[in-house]
């Protein structure tokens, strides 16, 4: 059996009621323009949803089920419905209906203009503005200015990768929400926007809330991070340690300063000041040495398992 | 590492047929005379017509508890004696008896009484039913008050933080096929906390109610070490369920919590300064501030360190585990 061109792939957490649907949608949007198949990942759902896929995969062979063995979350879902894909580009959606499959087509014309990723963004969206619409637009707006990836719609999951960028990326911990920020930072993505459709939810519970966004705060960091330091860790601990030794060169001075009179001296300040400065000063030695770990931990893994090459862009005609 | 394996135990290793079902007994604290507990719990499998051996092993051994078990192979029954080159915890004594047992399934057994023998059968039943995991709960308890209030906070402070139920992770009796113990990753004291790292892992765990034997019914104080230790465990496992993805959000959240108190504190004594005109400089609230922040500090910069470690692991280590059992699997 030839491999398919696209493989549509699709996490799905108690969606019983909305995969049959959703492989009807998929089957009618994509016809057989392409050699395509659709990776059903179920990420270890507890009503029927694993039957129902088991039936659907029965009856077409274009679709192909990934049961997990308990729920991982999206992230991994998604990047074990990444490992199975077997297309050249790869799309991946939301299984609730949210996202319409009529809009593949276009993340695929959009793609072959030479982007890695096309990443959809709603318009018209049909959720709650409090719960849902409003914390979107907050962390859209973070994500956007802490990582410098100008993508208005993170949290949407309508979006085609080309295969090499997918085998230069790893998903694990919650990057789903990053993807785009974390296909520039590991490997240089070009990444293009257009806008899809977006519908209600028709069955089921959304598995997202407000609770969200301070999990996102903390993911950011980490994406900053990998983004700039992951090279050189060092370099990071040392600009940490650079601001805690200029808060012990303040406080050594305002010591020598109360020392000389210049500013009022008690007897208690000889241990709080001097303290104080002995303080800042040994957080920037541990920030030195957690630098050092760093890059030594950096070298030894590099030196096990070499990280993939970023992607080339070639511009010559 | 090394291990020595008894001369006598490959004499009566159980060569001359095939075993099924290997009991694994690693020989810690509060050992019950291993021959006794032999002749015990053997019994039921011998009845139920299993293939079976039992692997002792410990680091190092008592004189008198070896020289019994040597005496039961040179009587020829089915025991291996183990023991480890170097002392180890009960964890770490499983893995090492379990890469060298021979059955396809395998036992554990504490080395003292917890449940009633005929038990290990019926977990061995579930297992060859498709169980994963098959761990005895000591149901009903009989034993002390003291015991099921120290069991039932364990319990509930496990449940809380590791967002997992089990029932009773203490009682250390649990069958499962070799492949899957020795794919699991087992060290020190994590042996009690099996079926949590197996659920975790995304393994069919089942319990399996087990009368409580005589012999587990007596009240247990431990020493302020031992409960310290299970603190410590307990620590280690909320770490490895919740957080091992994403240390940052765990150090962080402790990182946050001591360098804003100390913002706050710093911020008091300043506007005392500055409104009150009461000295900051000559005030231990300073160096107090100070001390939280750099504290705070620390904690999120080892989430950071940690954070390099689960990223440059990320692709090696699988973090997700496929079903086989679905028929249309990709």
């Amino acid at each position: 059996m030839s491999l398919p061109y696209l493989s549509v792939v699709v996490p799905l957490y108690n969606e019983e009621e909305s995969v049959g649907p959703l492989v009807d949608l998929v089957r009618e949007s994509l016809g057989e323009e392409y050699a395509w198949e659709l990776v059903l990942v179920d990420d270890g759902s507890v009503d029927g949803t694993v039957e129902v896929t088991s039936l659907l995969a029965a009856a077409d062979d274009r679709i192909r089920v990934v049961p997990l063995a308990r729920n991982y979350g999206q992230t991994h879902a998604m990047q074990a419905g990444f490992d199975h894909a077997r297309g050249r580009v790869v799309v991946s959606m939301d299984g609730d209906l949210q996202n319409d499959p009529r809009d593949i087509p276009r993340l695929l014309e959009k793609l072959a203009e030479g982007f890695d990723l096309v990443a959809g963004y709603r318009v018209a969206r049909q959720d709650k503005m409090i719960t849902r619409r409003i914390p979107s637009w907050v962390a859209n707006g973070l994500i956007r200015h802490i990582t410098g990836v100008s993508i208005r719609d993170n949290g949407c999951s309508l979006k085609a990768y080309r295969r090499e960028l997918l085998d230069r990326v790893y998903l694990y911990s919650d990057m789903h929400r990053f993807i785009p920020a974390v296909a520039v930072a590991l490997a240089g993505a070009r990444i293009a926007e257009i806008p899809v459709r977006h519908h209600a939810r028709q069955f089921g519970k959304s598995k997202y809330g407000l609770s969200r966004i301070f999990q996102v705060l903390s993911d950011l960091l980490v994406i900053t991070m990998i983004r700039s330091f992951r090279d050189q860790p060092l370099a990071l601990f040392a600009m940490g340690a650079s601001g805690a030794a200029f808060l012990g060169i303040v406080f050594t001075l305002w010591t020598g300063a109360a020392f000389l009179e210049i500013v009022s001296w008690r007897a208690a300040d000889m241990f709080v000041l001097p303290g104080a400065a002995l303080l800042w000063f040994g957080l920037a030695v541990y920030l030195l040495m957690l630098g050092l770990i760093g890059e030594t931990v950096l070298r030894e893994e590099r030196g096990r398992d070499p990280e993939p090459l970023p992607l080339v862009h070639e511009s010559t005609p | 590492m090394t291990t020595t394996e008894s001369a006598a135990s490959i004499v009566a290793s159980a060569t001359t047929h095939e075993v099924h079902v290997s009991v694994l007994v690693p020989v810690v604290q509060r050992a019950a005379p291993p021959a006794a507990l032999y002749a015990e719990y053997s019994a039921p499998l011998r009845a139920a017509g299993v293939a079976y051996e039992f692997v002792f092993i410990a680091s190092p051994w008592r004189a008198d508890m070896h020289e019994s078990l040597l005496e039961l192979t040179r009587a020829g029954e089915p025991v291996r004696v183990l023991e480890g080159g170097q002392p180890m915890a009960e964890g770490a004594l499983v893995r090492l008896a379990a890469e060298r047992s021979r059955g396809t399934l395998v036992v554990t057994l504490p080395a003292y009484r917890r449940v009633e023998a005929p038990a290990i059968v019926d977990l061995l039943a579930r297992v060859e039913a498709g169980a994963d995991l098959a761990v005895a709960r000591r149901w009903p308890r009989t034993d002390s008050w003291v015991n099921r209030a120290q069991n039932r906070a364990l319990h509930a402070l496990i449940g809380g933080m590791a967002r997992h139920r089990v029932h009773d992770v203490a009682s250390g009796v649990a069958a499962m096929p070799r492949d899957f113990l020795l794919r699991l990753p087992l060290y020190g004291d994590f042996l009690r906390f099996l079926p949590l790292l197996a659920v975790r892992e995304g393994y069919r765990v089942e319990e399996v109610e087990a009368p409580q034997h005589p012999e587990d019914r007596s009240a247990r104080i431990y020493s302020p070490g031992i409960y310290l230790r299970r603190l410590l465990d307990i620590l280690g496992l909320v770490f490895l369920v919740r957080f091992m993805e994403k240390p940052l959000r765990f150090f962080g959240m402790l990182g946050s919590i001591s360098g804003l108190l100390g913002m706050l504190v710093l911020a008091i004594g300043a506007v005392e300064r500055l409104v009150g005109e009461q000295g900051l400089a000559d005030r231990p609230l300073l160096l107090f501030g100070v001390l939280l922040v750099v504290v705070g500090v620390q904690a999120i910069a080892l989430g950071l360190i940690g954070e390099i470690i689960v990223h440059l692991n990320a692709r090696r280590t699988p973090t997700y585990r496929v079903r086989k059992d679905s028929q249309h699997s990709a």
